[in-house]
């Protein structure tokens, strides 16, 4: 069924023969409207060209249309491809393929209706797409382009951006359909999903950490307006939650970039980092958000300003007090599990008796003089999330059981179609994979097991950390020396430092003392039947610290680790449960079996104190209506599929906001009248995940209005017949004034005529100065170089380089291979070395230049390069634009090139022997690189092992006698297999 | 005088043109001296140098022209090495560059004096060494002096948009390079701070074959 707004929007495209620019709220569907559209094509029409389509939009299309349109690649040989665009059916096409195959005029443009732009929002007015829509233009007026965004914040960044984009796409109507339409408004409030909002409230030290991370944003932010280099407006902190912060302020940077000080770069990155940690706080566990702080602070003490802000002692020191608490024993020695505390240990909060957030299940540790108190606060989501989860699938199951006595609901119709186990599944809607597999953990095995498991990694993990942290210092080359615990057995040691060593200090050993517990179990078979309670007891137990560590220590940490996990793993059955749903549905599984049934009646009384009306509840769903749960489904929003359709859930829950989901709920809602649709939003209250969603929607609002001012004032020149003159009307006024002064120069004398002619090697269609040099008045000639980028005259020949090819291609060497081939083929070989007009024109700034000639830094490499390449010309270009004036230059004095010469440049003489070139579409280049970093290959042998294994993952598992065989040398292969295998972080 | 051009042969030879020139201040890995020589800078036997300003450029437009033609045919690399401070570079650096091609120069830009003094002393330095370094090896030199984390960290941030903190992650979730090159999709998406584009671009670099199927 088609929308009756999407039937408006269409109407009002095809009214328009030359086509136009659809922008539309994020979420409205953009893919049901193109197929809906894409439905009224008939063959008669000519053939339809869609471009620059993402992955996700076409797999939704396949989704939705029954005859998906098939994809035009460049496998397919001239004649086919050639067949294919007079056949008058829809294509998927890349914008390179297409315009190689327009430049060479293998595209009969008079059987061509029309171009469908996707990606609007992504376009500039130098894309490939514009050169693309010029040149069908030019062949055949009639063709129409039909552009779509629906990302409308996307299309007011940069000045005029859309009138500009519509001028050079010659597209004259613009068609607007926010949110807020009525059309869309009346149709999507017609019958609105139920919706539920819960609010949670986040806990003390959360909050905590939310105000220090804001305070610390906002001393960063006035650092910032002090260098005076950013516009002061754009400076807030609301602005700063967002992604878009970043880009506005590297948008006023970037062109002065290597005129900033250091710690103006930093701020900038600093601000990235804060934005990250506030997204992290309410997506993390307690211990996940402990850890990613440790290894920011282990990876960037010290170049971080917010580091050593005041307020961010309190994000560290809140993170760290969810997770432990550190206590001191005052000198008494405890002994034995009678001391340790075991079970719920409880906070009165001032108002009306209700229970922290924070207590959860606390087991202490002793050492001599400091004691370790785990104070797990729970899943921060796991907590109440996966409470409200679960109650949520009580409704649904109550509300089945109504229907089921009630034969004659309003949903019979749907069950039909879809059986009854379809319409009971839960959808629940989290923002990545991660949260995803997180959140189905807890479920499965109690929110209690999967906290308890990560803190044990996370114990794990900080001796390994700590070690990173003095390796990075190499403050101390030697630990003092202490007592290993291994094997079970702890030797008591007395405080004899006690008083010496700060609480820091005491920290440390509390926490290696707690992992080395861990480690302890894992080695002496503690565990592997006992339930928690032994669990916790044994951990109050064992006392002492560990202080020298040595690799073999590390290693023994690691085997401790494995075998108590395989151990859990044994005692652990997983049972799956529900009916299996589409596709590939996560089968769902109870860990409620063996040994850890214990554990969960443990969690479900500590739940009780959270929220005692549900806990009868809770414990009936957990062990007695295990079987008749609801399938549960887990969908990450960032793999955008049509999830809605494929699954047709009536429960959804959505975990983390997102506005354009959001709106795909209340479009599928409109669609399907028919399914009770119930909708969930869990949010923290008085987070800015809350701001942050009301934001984006008073953004996306903000975006339209502009769009709507725009369009009132904008203009679009056309010619007589109503056709968009474009945006070269004006840059050809421009051309031949400029012309016109040449001639007065040359006195009046006239070589206007003369079409000047460049050849463009096929993979240089990535980027847009063909377009550009089309635009200039120049013949493109498309071909396959073997030898350089453009050729310009029969002596130029030029290799471009963008400034991130520049500096990979120095890495990997091959650049120095082309600038070797062009300077034996070609009189004038030249690197044309192009900066982007919006980032700074210049390498590093004045600051960034060492003392010492060091080997890795862009001077020495060009210098070397011209040292070994005199012959070698270089071009630095400020941007695209100046380059086609810098080539129009060079090309005035020197005869056109010859295509046919060009072509065959460097290619071997005998036929079929090519040579052993690395080409980027052959090759995995990453991966390419990646090896070619490795310590131990090297230029020579590189080759070999890509012959001889498969990828980087089959080469981490060769062993050292198969990998002397591939590099050719014991010694190389040696070097390889241990770095490969080294101990991180001792690595070496 | 023997061991006087012994000496000069180590040091660039700067032309009395050049004297107040600040440039001079940032020569410092290289031994200088003044010394009668067509060009500005004579950095070896058959490599020389000369200096530009694009701010000077713009007020004497011929005066490249006619140092360059002073130079005749004496030098294999000619180098014109070009200050950039000014603004608006588009028309001046366009003359330059077309003046520099048409007389057989090569044409290095620097933003800094900093940066003009360090490509002199590279060029000097680099007069012999041999292109290892640039023909995508490894200089043996360098690889003993990184310590081995830098190594990985080099290694890793092979794959675009990878950090170093995110290196930190890896290394202490995955314990060596052979298990983050091993690991499952799943396993890195469960690294905090790598996101979902980061583990595919990591998970491809590492699954996809070295050669793609033409």
């Amino acid at each position: 069924m088609v929308l009756e707004f999407h039937q408006h929007i269409i109407a009002e495209l095809l009214e328009e023969p030359n086509g136009g620019l659809v922008i539309l709220s994020s979420g409205l569907s953009l893919p049901k409207l193109l197929s809906a559209l894409l439905l009224l094509h008939s063959p008669s029409q000519g053939t339809l060209l869609l471009l620059s389509s993402s992955p996700s939009l076409k797999s939704h299309l396949l989704h939705h249309l029954p005859q998906p349109p098939s994809e035009i690649t460049a496998d397919l040989p001239a004649s086919h491809r050639h067949s294919l665009y007079s056949s008058g059916l829809v294509f998927f096409i890349t914008s390179r393929i297409l315009i190689v195959d327009l430049l060479n005029n293998k595209i009969p443009t008079s059987n061509l209706a029309g171009i469908v732009i996707l990606n609007t929002h992504a376009l500039s007015d130098s894309s490939t797409e514009t050169f693309i829509c010029r040149i069908v233009k030019s062949l055949n007026r009639n063709a129409y382009i039909r552009a779509f965004s629906d990302k409308p914040t996307a299309m007011v960044s940069g000045f005029a951006k859309t009138e500009r984009i519509m001028k050079s796409l010659f597209v004259r109507k613009l068609h607007l359909w926010p949110r807020f339409q009525v059309n869309v408004s009346d149709e999507l409030e017609r019958d609105p999903p139920l919706v539920v909002d819960i609010r949670v409230p986040m806990t003390k030290y959360m909050v905590g950490i939310q105000k220090a991370i804001l305070e610390v944003m906002d001393a960063c932010l006035k650092e910032m307006r002090k260098t005076n280099k950013v516009d002061v407006e754009d400076l807030t902190v609301e602005n700063g939650l967002f992604k878009s912060f970043d880009e506005i302020v590297r948008r006023q940077l970037d062109p002065i970039w290597h005129t900033l000080g250091k710690k103006t770069k930093q701020l900038v990155s600093d601000l990235k980092t804060l934005r990250k940690l506030l997204d992290y706080l309410v997506r993390y566990d307690a211990v996940s958000y402990l850890k990613y702080l440790d290894t920011l602070r282990v990876s960037e003490s010290f170049r971080s300003v917010w580091i050593f802000a005041e307020s961010s002692y309190k994000i560290f020191d809140y993170a760290k007090k969810r997770v432990y608490r550190i206590v001191r024993s005052d000198g008494v020695k405890l002994d034995g599990p009678s001391k340790s505390v075991t079970g719920k240990k409880r906070k009165l909060k001032g108002k009306g008796g209700k229970e922290d957030e924070d207590s959860g299940t606390s087991s202490v540790s002793t050492i001599s003089g400091v004691l370790l108190e785990e104070v797990l606060e729970r899943h921060p989501s796991g907590r109440c999330y996966v409470l409200i989860v679960i109650i949520l699938l009580q409704e649904v199951l109550e509300e089945i059981e109504e229907d089921r006595q009630k034969p004659a609901s309003s949903g019979e119709e749907h069950l039909l179609d879809n059986g009854e186990s379809d319409n009971s599944i839960v959808l629940v809607a989290c923002k990545d994979e991660r949260s995803c597999m997180q959140l189905q953990d807890c479920i499965m095995n109690g929110s209690q097991k999967v906290m308890r498991e990560e803190w044990e990694k996370y114990l794990l993990r900080k001796v390994e950390l700590r070690a990173v942290q003095t390796y990075h210092k190499k403050k101390k080359p030697k630990e003092p020396k202490g007592y290993g615990i291994r094997d079970g057995v702890a030797p008591v040691t007395p405080a004899q430092n006690a008083e010496a060593s700060s609480v820091c200090k005491q920290e440390h050993d509390a926490l290696l003392a707690a992992a080395s517990k861990i480690r302890n179990r894992g080695t002496s078979d503690v565990i592997a039947s006992d339930g928690p309670e032994t669990l916790v007891s044994s951990r109050g137990h064992g006392k002492g610290r560990r202080k020298g560590r040595s690799k073999k220590d590390m290693a023994n940490v690691h085997s401790g680790n494995n075998e108590s996990n395989n151990k859990a793993a044994t005692s652990d059955k997983p049972e799956i449960f529900g009916s299996e749903n589409v596709g590939e549905t996560d089968e769902i599984h109870s860990g409620a079996v063996g040994g850890y049934s214990e554990g969960i009646v443990e969690g479900a009384d500590v739940d009780k104190g959270a929220m005692p009306e549900h806990t009868v509840e809770i414990n009936a769903t957990r062990f007695k209506d295990f079987k008749r749960l609801p399938p549960l489904y887990f969908y990450a929003l960032e793999s955008d599929q049509p999830i809605l359709d494929i699954l047709k859930p009536s429960v959804v829950v959505v975990y983390h906001p997102d506005m354009s989901f959001v709106r795909e709920i209340e479009v599928y809602k409109a669609e399907n009248p028919s399914i009770k649709l119930k909708v969930y939003f869990l949010f923290y209250e008085e987070s800015t995940e809350g701001q942050k969603f009301e934001a984006s929607i008073r953004r996306e609002n903000g975006a339209f209005e502009s769009l709507i001012r725009q369009k009132s004032l904008m203009m679009i020149p056309v010619d007589q017949d109503g056709h968009c003159l474009g945006l070269n009307s004006s840059a050809e006024a421009h051309a031949t004034s400029s012309q016109n002064a040449v001639t007065r120069k040359a006195g009046g004398r006239k070589d206007v005529e003369k079409e000047m002619q460049v050849i463009v090697d096929m993979r240089e269609f990535m980027s847009s100065l063909p377009n550009v040099l089309h635009l200039k008045g120049m013949r493109i000639i498309p071909v396959v170089l073997e030898v350089g980028d453009y050729i310009l005259s029969p002596l130029i020949c030029i290799e471009r380089k963008s400034i991130h090819d520049l500096f990979s291609s120095f890495t990997s060497g091959r650049l120095y291979h082309q600038v070797e081939t062009m300077v034996r083929y070609y009189r004038i070989p030249v690197l044309l070395i192009e900066f982007s007009p919006d980032k700074s024109f210049s390498f590093q700034s004045a600051s960034d230049i060492g003392d010492d000639v060091t080997p890795h830094s862009i001077i020495s490499k060009l210098s070397l390069l011209a040292l070994h390449f005199p012959r070698l010309r270089i071009i630095w270009s400020r941007s695209l634009h100046a380059t086609a004036e810098i080539f129009a230059s060079l090309k005035a004095n020197q005869d056109e090139p010859d295509e046919a010469k060009a072509i065959r440049v460097g290619v071997p003489s005998e036929e079929g022997i090519v040579e052993n070139d690395v080409r980027a579409e052959n090759y995995n280049t990453s991966a390419l690189e990646f090896l070619r970093r490795l310590p131990g290959v090297t230029d020579s042998n590189y080759r070999s092992i890509m012959d001889g294994c498969k990828s980087l993952a089959e080469l981490a598992l060769l062993p050292v006698e198969k990998l002397a065989e591939l590099m050719g040398g014991q010694k190389a292969a040696q070097t390889l297999r241990d770095f490969l295998d080294a101990k991180y972080p001792t690595l070496l | 005088l023997q061991s006087q051009s012994n000496q000069n042969r180590n040091a660039i030879l700067v032309s009395h043109r050049q004297k107040g020139n600040p440039l001079l201040k940032h020569i410092r890995n290289v031994r200088w001296v003044f010394a009668d020589v067509v060009c500005d800078y004579l950095l070896g036997q058959n490599s020389c140098a000369l200096y530009l300003s694009l701010r000077y450029h713009l007020l004497h437009p011929d005066y490249l022209y006619y140092r360059i033609r002073e130079l005749q045919k004496n030098f294999k690399l000619r180098v014109v090495l070009c200050h950039v401070d000014v603004e608006d570079v588009v028309k001046p650096l366009l003359e330059v560059t077309k003046t520099a091609m048409l007389h057989d120069c090569t044409l290095l830009c620097a933003w800094s004096l900093e940066e003009c003094g360090r490509y002199l002393e590279t060029i000097k330095i680099y007069e012999n060494k041999p292109a290892d370094l640039i023909q995508g090896q490894m200089d043996t030199d360098y690889l003993s002096r990184v310590s081995a984390f830098s190594e990985l960290t080099h290694a890793l941030t092979t794959v675009r948009h990878v950090n170093k903190t995110d290196v930190v992650t890896l290394g202490s979730t995955f314990g060596s390079l052979s298990h983050i090159m091993d690991a499952s999709m799943e396993d890195l998406a469960r690294c905090p701070g790598i996101g979902e584009r980061k583990v595919k671009r990591l998970h491809d670099t590492f699954h996809e074959p070295f050669k793609r199927v033409v």
